[in-house]
């Protein structure tokens, strides 16, 4: 082997005529991890984790279960703090300031980052009230400019066509795909910057996984995403980066045409083509 | 995706082209010897039989297609099945060219020049057909070592083809004998660029990266 890669030396490497330099234009970023380190009483979820989230960007977090991507997801918005057995060091920096400082608002970094679950989990309240229930949280009480958000969030989230004459009706008469969407509507109704996704398609049947999917890679135009999946097609369709966990660790974090078609880490390699996991 | 059930139909795909490069050396070799043999029954024959190589190809491609449509693969699984299907559209130009061959020797007004120069030819011929039954090796084997040595042979059958160009031009034989001839010549030329190109599918298959041998 080491007497080809010697040959390789001298002959040129052809470059795609298309290529171009990484990121001419450096986004910005919306997220920095620096050294997270995550227990579950003695239970080490998280060992050491470096990411960087950028502007507009969807990055992809997979691997297999159990490999702390759900933790890491809920570490971005603090949530991982609901559970009393946690502990967490380390710092991760959404827009320059580091979120684990004690001094960082919590009630801030949530309306700056929205979240959607794997189940749908819409209020037992009307689709309207649904929507207008974040806005109305943060005082806004105007009808008028309520409806403005409701139905510019619901536009947002791709939905308003199929509700816009049932907005008085509840929202679990909704299809499972219809109630996803209703969510990612609640979530951008308080206008947040970030968007966190934890397997948002994986109750969905396949149709209602395409019209997420499509508007995932809408909505990055104005939001920046992370999405957790399972489905590996899925990371590869819809993300800028991706980020492969195993056990607790990330073993590869790289643009995700680079995973999907040449990763480094032979780990990678093997879990994306089903050898495990 | 099901492993054993990508893995056995990547190896038939590959036992499949596997069949297919041997038909092409087999079809190279016929070709010259036909002509040096003056057998112009034969070259009609492979002429005929180009179309078997083409619906083989074709169906190459299909087998490929349904298998990157069943099992998804990405990554070195995604790799083998693109170079299978650039692999078995190399040989299929192979094939074209030995149809190029023969059909320029059908169209050889007398035989005085290629007589002159056969010698030469059943020479390039022997190096060409050395060439792509050690490509095809290497594929086999994905042998990376053995697909950067295919460079240097065609480096040696692209100066056989400029010396036989620079002799062939410097005769006196009628513009049609020698530019039929310069033709067969420039043929069997191109069938060692293609072994090459499959020495760099080699490569690419193992590590992902594409490199010029040329």
């Amino acid at each position: 082997m080491s007497e080809v890669s010697m040959k390789q030396e001298t002959v040129k490497e052809k470059k795609p005529a298309e290529a171009q330099p990484e990121a001419a234009v450096q986004k910005e970023s919306v997220f920095k991890t620096e050294g997270i380190n995550l227990w579950y009483g003695d239970t080490h979820a998280l060992q050491d984790i470096h990411l960087d989230q950028r502007e507009n960007e969807v990055t992809a977090i997979i691997g297999p279960s159990g490999c702390g991507k759900s933790t890491y997801i809920k570490t971005l918005n603090r949530m991982v703090e609901m559970n009393d057995s946690v502990k967490v060091t380390g710092k991760i920096f959404y827009r320059g300031s580091n979120i684990y400082d004690r001094k960082f608002p919590v009630e801030v970094l949530r309306t700056r980052v929205g979240m959607v679950f794997q189940k749908p989990n819409p209020f037992p309240k009307t689709i309207f009230e649904n929507v207008a229930y974040g806005p109305k949280i943060h005082g806004i009480r105007d009808k008028k400019i309520l409806k403005e958000i409701v139905e510019s969030s619901l536009k947002g989230a791709a939905i308003w066509d199929e509700v816009k004459d049932r907005l008085d009706e509840n929202a679990f008469g909704l299809s499972g795909g219809q109630q996803q969407r209703l969510c990612i509507a609640r979530c951008l109704a308080i206008e947040p910057d970030v968007i966190l996704m934890d397997e948002p398609t994986s109750a969905l049947d396949p149709k209602s996984t395409l019209k997420v999917e499509e508007l995932v890679r809408e909505l990055k135009q104005k939001y920046s995403i992370t999405i957790v999946t399972h489905n590996m097609q899925q990371a590869a369709r819809i993300s800028d980066r991706t980020a492969f966990f195993l056990n607790g660790e990330v073993v590869e974090y790289d643009r995700t045409d680079k995973i999907f078609s040449n990763p480094e880490d032979k780990r990678t390699e093997d879990y994306i083509t089903g050898r495990f996991g | 995706m099901i492993r054993s059930a990508f893995h056995s139909e990547l190896e038939e795909l590959k036992k499949e082209i596997q069949e297919l490069g041997d038909r092409v050396e087999d079809q190279f070799s016929r070709t010259v010897h036909a002509m040096a043999g003056d057998n112009k029954a034969a070259l009609k024959d492979i002429i005929e039989e180009d179309e078997e190589i083409n619906e083989l190809e074709l169906k190459l491609n299909e087998q490929a297609t349904l298998v990157i449509a069943r099992q998804q693969p990405v990554a070195s699984d995604l790799r083998r099945i693109i170079v299978c299907l650039k692999v078995s559209s190399d040989l299929e130009r192979m094939g074209d060219l030995c149809v190029d061959m023969a059909k320029a020797y059908l169209h050889l007004p007398s035989l005085e020049a290629f007589h002159a120069f056969e010698k030469k030819l059943t020479k390039m011929e022997e190096k060409i057909r050395h060439m792509l039954h050690e490509v095809m090796e290497a594929y086999g084997s994905l042998d990376m070592l053995k697909a950067q040595q295919i460079a240097t042979l065609d480096d040696e059958i692209d100066q056989t083809y400029g010396s036989f160009v620079k002799e062939l031009f410097q005769t006196s034989y009628s513009a049609d004998q020698t530019a039929q001839l310069a033709f067969t010549a420039r043929y069997m030329e191109r069938i060692g660029d293609y072994c090459t190109n499959i020495a760099e599918w080699i490569i690419y298959e193992v590590n992902g990266q594409r490199f010029d041998l040329n």
